[in-house]
């Protein structure tokens, strides 16, 4: 294996772990709370969506940044209407969403960009970091990247800071696991839910808008094709752990990112699919409990009747 | 005036209800985005009903729907949600092809040469949402979690088959041969009632009085109703849940493994990656929407199986995007999954 392949690999490995870096994060805050959001392919593909409505309306891709978050944000809002006001059935709901918002963006978008693919938006760019960028391997893989990547470990940090060191945290970490104690201390299972689904919607928007604002400038069908299902997949892979999503996705972006490189490594007796489904394969070992013990909330998915 | 009232109120939390505000939403979708909303109906209609062709596919469609639908209700009466029939499905499609390329079944006769590789697809599909089953029994795994990831596993492992050559692929004859696998042998094609139509309705129709039959009039039925309602005292009760939570999730993938051999065997005659795309959502929708009644279960795939031919239809006639109708499904699933808060209230006594 050459250093420019290895360089290649592990830079590719963290631009692809990074979107659903942040919808894991987000998608854990919900989890921890006792919500199990399958919409959140949804809200990482309404947040593309938006992000390349906004930077293609302004011109500026920070618009976009805003309006991916609030696109993402409003099908955490219906999400949360149905999970925790009207108690529906969280998968179904979940399902539903995904597929009326592959829908309206599909719909959106060919009224708005026009049919044929291949407009483009500003879009951000790489942003090296004066002098590390010049380090040897760190330079390109951790230095030379869009500012989403930057981002990542203060949104990691945030996220592991209000879930362990703060008393809303306390109190949804609670709520996911004994809900009617939470209940009977006196706090609000809706309002504490309703923190943990904003939170998700904003990380989960953060992840979307990479796709169309700093991967590829531009916005296609169906974008995500997944990645919110890989995400939730990161979440269970991790045991519900902070660190443990973060090494999830890790894990998935280099299998990602190797089912590109594979040909460039010499390898042809590993088949790109077998890649592709080992993070499938791994959430299904860690869910099974086959690897370690598995730990999820006790009380995820299940709708809170006083 | 109160009689008026109670149909309001039964229709508001009724499926039928969800369908028809649904089906209203996509209509005035329809009328914003059409340049013409009569040409679009028109379109829609053609493509649904215009062509014996249409509505054959159209009926062959909601038979594979059908087909899903059924094994979610049969799992979900023992409150076992399997959200895994698409890669039930593509399991089964799968195996059906290996079996009809790979063996020597077609030279076989009385029928064996169809019956045998639709057979092995059941298996398959039942197989693999079995492997939900065991971890529920045994690892305590949720069945949600197991069957949707098992999905993916099975999408890719379609995806895998038709790209190695050493599995289904196949050979390459010129630079252009695309990643699928030989045309089954005619041996093993399923014959026509009316082209398109195949003869797989039939069974589908059978199939839907058997499970109705089993679900309803057998002891099995009862028992998977009795640990569906309560676990603890039908275990108290003596029945056997890990066998009974196997049993349901094997039945409910042979289902949808028999969909996928019909939608090979029947239909496209190879294997493609990603053949089995969107089928087993909208299956799952149908097993839905029919709160768990058989027949209704029919009904429903009937109405998906000519929308998303309609929807096609209106694309090419019309200019419309297809997407209105995968809106108007996910609309349909939330009005559905809404209701139970006024079914819930309802059952209150709260007007």
């Amino acid at each position: 294996m050459t250093d420019a392949i290895l360089v290649v690999l592990a830079a590719s490995t963290v631009r692809l772990a990074i979107p659903l870096l942040f919808a894991a994060l987000g998608e854990l805050v919900s989890e921890k709370a006792g919500l199990l959001n399958l919409s959140l392919e949804g809200m990482m593909l309404a947040a593309a969506f938006g992000g390349a409505l906004g930077c293609f309306a302004s011109g500026s891709p920070v618009v976009g940044l805003v309006v991916a978050l609030a696109c993402s944000t409003v099908v955490a809002g219906l999400q949360g209407l149905f999970s925790i006001v009207l108690r529906a059935n969280q998968i179904v709901s979940g399902i539903g969403l995904n597929i009326a918002v592959l829908g309206v963006t599909t719909i959106a978008a060919r009224a708005l960009f026009g049919r044929d693919a291949g407009f483009t938006i500003p879009g951000f760019g790489k942003l090296a970091i004066p002098r590390f960028a010049d380090l040897p391997f760190f330079g390109p893989v951790l230095f030379s990247q869009s500012g989403f990547v930057y981002a990542a470990p203060a949104v990691a940090l945030l996220i592991a800071l209000l879930l362990y060191r703060t008393t809303p945290g306390l109190a949804l970490r609670a709520a996911g696991d004994e809900p009617r104690a939470v209940d009977k201390s006196g706090a609000s299972i809706a309002a504490i839910r309703w923190l943990a689904i904003l939170v998700t919607g904003l990380a989960a928007g953060l992840g979307g808008a990479v796709y169309s604002l700093a991967d590829i400038h531009t916005f296609t069908e169906n974008m995500t094709s997944g990645a919110g299902y890989l995400a939730l997949a990161a979440v269970i892979f991790g045991r519900w752990r902070v660190v443990g999503t973060i090494v999830a996705s890790l894990v998935f972006g280099a299998a990602a990112s190797l089912q590109f490189q594979l040909p460039a490594l010499g390898v042809d007796f590993l088949p790109p699919a077998l890649l592709i489904m080992m993070p499938y394969v791994l959430a299904l070992l860690a869910v099974s409990g086959l690897v370690g013990r598995q730990s999820p909330p006790r009380a995820l998915a299940l709708p809170f009747h006083r | 005036m109160t009689a008026l009232a109670a149909i309001l109120r039964r229709a508001s939390t009724s499926s039928a209800g969800a369908v028809l505000v649904a089906l209203l939403a996509g209509l005035l979708l329809m009328a914003l985005l059409a340049p013409s909303l009569p040409n679009a109906l028109a379109a829609f209609a053609r493509g649904a009903f215009g062509t014996t062709y249409a509505v054959g596919a159209s009926v062959n469609r909601a038979a594979v729907l059908a087909l899903v639908g059924l094994g979610f209700i049969l799992a979900f009466r023992a409150n076992l949600t399997n959200i895994g029939g698409e890669g039930q499905l593509a399991m089964g499609g799968m195996v059906a092809a290996a079996v009809a390329l790979k063996t020597d079944v077609a030279g076989l006769p009385l029928g064996l040469a169809v019956v045998l590789p639709a057979l092995a697809g059941a298996c398959a599909g039942g197989l693999w949402a079995g492997v939900a089953g065991w971890l529920r029994v045994r690892r305590g795994t949720n069945e949600v979690i197991s069957t949707l990831l098992l999905s993916f596993i099975a999408l890719w492992l379609v995806y895998w088959s038709v790209h190695s050559d050493a599995l289904l692929r196949q050979p390459r004859t010129s630079a252009t041969s695309l990643p699928e696998s030989e045309d089954i042998p005619d041996g093993t094609m399923i014959g026509m009632l009316v082209p398109p139509m195949h003869q797989g309705i039939v069974v589908v129709i059978l199939l839907v009085g058997l499970v109705h039959l089993a679900m309803t009039r057998t002891v099995w039925g009862m028992r998977l109703q009795a640990i569906g309602l309560n676990a603890a005292s039908a275990r108290r009760a003596g029945l056997s849940i890990p066998r009974l939570t196997i049993g349901a999730m094997l039945a409910s993938g042979a289902l949808a493994g028999l969909a996928g051999a019909f939608m090979i065997q029947g239909e496209q005659y190879n294997l493609k990656a990603g053949f089995s795309s969107g089928y087993g959502i909208d299956g799952l929708v149908v097993g839905l929407l029919a709160r768990g009644s058989a027949p209704t279960v029919l009904v429903f795939a009937l109405l998906f199986g000519f929308l998303r031919s309609g929807g096609i239809g209106m694309e090419i006639g019309a200019g419309v995007p297809s997407a209105v109708v995968l809106t108007m499904q996910g609309l349909v699933i939330l009005a559905v999954a809404g209701m139970e808060f006024l079914r819930q209230r309802q059952a209150r006594g709260v007007p």
